[in-house]
C-alpha cells in the first residue's frame, strides 16, 4: 500500500515594520488661551498731547479637532493558518488641545482576498515602552483596548501606536492580500469641518471640527506567503530474473520527487514513507538527489527507522520554490516468506 | 490805588488763564474716545446655496483663522485733534497678515522691538549673521499717523487682519 507522510511547519517572515517619517504636525496655539489686545492713539489738541487707551479686546483660542492615522508602509507577510499576525499602526492628534479617540478595527475591506480573523482581544494600545517592553513595537506589555474605556488621550501634537491583531484563514492562499483598517474617531466631536462643539473643548473653550472632520482611517495589509508541496511518488520493479514481475524476491526502487510551488518557505520539511507490508527495506539504497544517505539517525539527513514501524525519513529543510525539486530514492524486497 | 487794582487785575488775569488751561488740558485728555473690535469671517450659505460673508466678533478662535481687528478713533471735543497716532501692538500669538493694515489718510509703519519704526523695507533682521528683510509675520507693532487733524465728532479708523497661530 502507498502510503507516505509529509509534514512541514509553514514558516513566513514577517518584515519589519517601517514607518514614514513624515507625519503631519497639530497646528497651534494651545485651546482655552486667552488673546488680549488694546490700542492706544496720541494725539494734540492745541498745544496739549495727550494719550488714551481702547477698551482690551479677548480672543480666547478654541480647540481644534483633527486626527491622522498612518497604517504599516509595508505589507506583513503571513502563511495560511498563522495566528497573532499584528499590523501596527499611529493615531497623532493633530488638533491644539488634549483629546481622547475612540478606536474602531474593520476586516472587511472590499477587494481583499480574504478578511483577517480578529483575535480575541484584537486591538492593543502600545504601553510605550513599559518595564520589559519595546515602546511601538507589539509586546506583552501592551494594553488591550476598551471602547470607551480606556480609549487613548493624546495631547496636542501627541501620538500612540495601536496594533491589531489577526488570525489568518487556513484557506487562503498563496499571493492573496488581506486587509485591516483603523479609524480613530474624536470623542468631543467629529464630522464637517467647522461644526462647533459649544464648550466642548479644553478649559471649557468651544471645540470645532477640523480640516481632517475629526477622524481618520488607514488599512494595513497581510500578504500571503504560501507554499504547495507536491510528492510523486513513482516505483520500477525488477524480478530476480531480469523482468518486472513482483515476485517474491523481486525488488521495487522507489523515486519520490518533492516539488514545491509559491512565495513561502516550508520550514523543516521531513518526509518519511512506511516501508510497505511485505516488504523488506533494502539497507543503504536511501539517497537524497542522487546522493547516498546513510540507515543510522544520525548527522545526515536520511534514516531507516524500525518504529513505531519500518519507515525511511529524510529531513529536507526549509523548501521553498527556489531549493527546487527533491529527489528521494529507496528500495525494498517483495518478502519472500508467505 | 491804582497799582493794586493793577496787580489784581493781573492776577485775575493770570488766574483766568490758569483755569482756561487746566479746561483745555482736562478737554483733550478725553477728547479721542478709541475703541478697538476683533472680528472674523463667517460664511452663510442659504437654502439655494447662494454664499453670503459677513463680518462677526471674534470670541472664540481656532489656529489658522484670519481676525481682523479695527481701532476707531472718535474726536468727542469741540477743536479739532492733531497728530493723531494710533498705534497696536500685534496680539501675542497671532502673525501680521502682510499688506493688510489700511487706515485711510495715514502713513503706516512697522517695528520689530517697539521702539524703531519703519516701512516693510526699512525692516531688517540678522539670520545666520546676514541681514534679510523681516517677514510680515515678524512684525511686532503698527503706527498709523494720521496726516490732518481729526475735525470735531469725525473719526479715523486703522484697520490689520492678524492670523492666529
Amino acid at each position: 500500500m502507498k502510503s507516505f507522510r509529509f509534514s512541514a511547519l509553514s514558516g513566513a517572515v514577517a518584515l519589519a515594520l517601517a514607518f514614514s517619517a513624515n507625519h503631519a504636525h497639530a497646528v497651534g496655539v494651545a485651546a482655552g488661551t486667552p488673546i488680549d489686545n488694546t490700542a492706544t492713539v496720541d494725539f494734540t489738541v492745541g498745544t496739549v498731547t495727550s494719550t488714551a487707551s481702547s477698551n482690551t479686546v479677548q480672543v480666547v483660542v478654541a480647540e481644534i479637532l483633527d486626527v491622522d492615522v498612518t497604517a504599516p508602509s509595508a505589507q506583513t507577510q503571513v502563511a495560511p493558518g498563522a495566528t497573532g499576525k499584528v499590523l501596527s499602526f499611529r493615531v497623532d492628534n493633530l488638533g491644539n488641545g488634549s483629546e481622547a479617540f475612540l478606536l474602531v478595527a474593520n476586516n472587511s475591506v472590499a477587494g481583499s482576498a480574504f478578511d483577517p480573523i480578529a483575535a480575541s482581544p484584537a486591538i492593543y494600545i502600545d504601553s510605550g515602552g513599559a518595564p520589559g517592553g519595546t515602546p511601538d513595537v507589539f509586546d506583552s506589555t501592551d494594553i488591550p483596548y476598551v471602547p470607551g474605556g480606556n480609549d487613548p488621550l493624546l495631547i496636542a501634537d501627541g501620538h500612540v501606536y495601536v496594533h491589531l491583531v489577526n488570525n489568518i484563514p487556513t484557506t487562503a492562499a498563496d499571493g492573496n492580500l488581506g486587509r485591516s483598517t483603523l479609524t480613530a474617531t474624536a470623542r468631543t466631536g467629529s464630522g464637517a469641518q467647522g461644526t462647533v462643539i459649544n464648550g466642548g473643548g479644553t478649559a471649557g473653550t468651544d471645540a470645532v471640527v477640523g480640516v481632517t472632520h475629526a477622524l481618520d482611517l488607514a488599512q494595513g495589509e497581510y500578504i500571503v506567503q504560501g507554499v504547495t508541496i507536491t510528492v510523486t511518488k513513482s516505483q520500477a520493479v525488477v524480478d530476480q530474473f531480469g523482468g518486472a514481475h513482483p515476485l517474491p524476491g523481486a525488488r521495487i526502487n522507489y523515486t519520490i520527487v518533492v516539488n514545491s510551488v509559491g512565495t513561502g518557505t516550508a520550514a523543516t520539511a521531513v518526509f518519511a514513507d512506511n516501508i510497505p507490508a511485505g516488504t523488506l527495506y533494502v539497507a543503504g539504497t536511501l539517497t537524497l538527489n542522487g546522493g547516498p544517505l546513510s540507515d543510522l539517525t544520525d548527522v545526515d539527513a536520511g534514516a531507516y527507522e524500525t518504529t513505531p514501524q519500518p519507515r525511511v525519513r529524510v529531513q529536507l529543510g526549509n523548501l521553498s520554490q527556489s531549493s527546487g525539486t527533491q529527489t528521494i530514492q529507496f528500495a525494498v524486497l517483495i518478502d519472500n516468506t508467505p | 490805588m491804582i497799582k493794586g487794582t493793577r496787580n489784581i487785575l493781573a492776577a485775575a488775569a493770570l488766574l483766568a488763564w490758569a483755569l482756561s488751561s487746566q479746561a483745555y488740558a482736562q478737554g483733550a485728555q478725553g477728547c479721542i474716545l478709541l475703541k478697538s473690535t476683533a472680528e472674523i469671517v463667517k460664511e452663510v450659505v442659504d437654502a439655494k446655496g447662494v454664499k453670503t460673508v459677513t463680518m462677526v466678533p471674534a470670541e472664540k478662535v481656532v489656529p489658522g483663522v484670519e481676525v481682523t481687528w479695527t481701532v476707531t478713533a472718535n474726536n468727542v471735543c469741540k477743536q479739532p485733534s492733531e497728530k493723531v497716532t494710533i498705534n497696536n501692538a500685534v496680539p501675542a500669538h497671532m502673525s501680521y497678515v502682510a499688506s493688510s493694515a489700511f487706515g485711510a489718510g495715514s502713513d503706516i509703519t512697522f517695528s520689530l522691538d517697539g521702539k524703531t519704526f519703519g516701512g516693510p523695507a526699512q525692516l531688517t533682521v540678522t539670520e545666520n549673521g546676514a541681514a534679510r528683510p523681516a517677514h510680515a509675520d515678524e512684525y511686532k507693532h503698527i503706527r498709523w499717523v494720521f496726516k490732518d487733524p481729526l475735525a470735531p465728532g469725525a473719526s479715523a479708523v486703522a484697520r490689520f487682519r492678524a492670523v492666529l497661530n
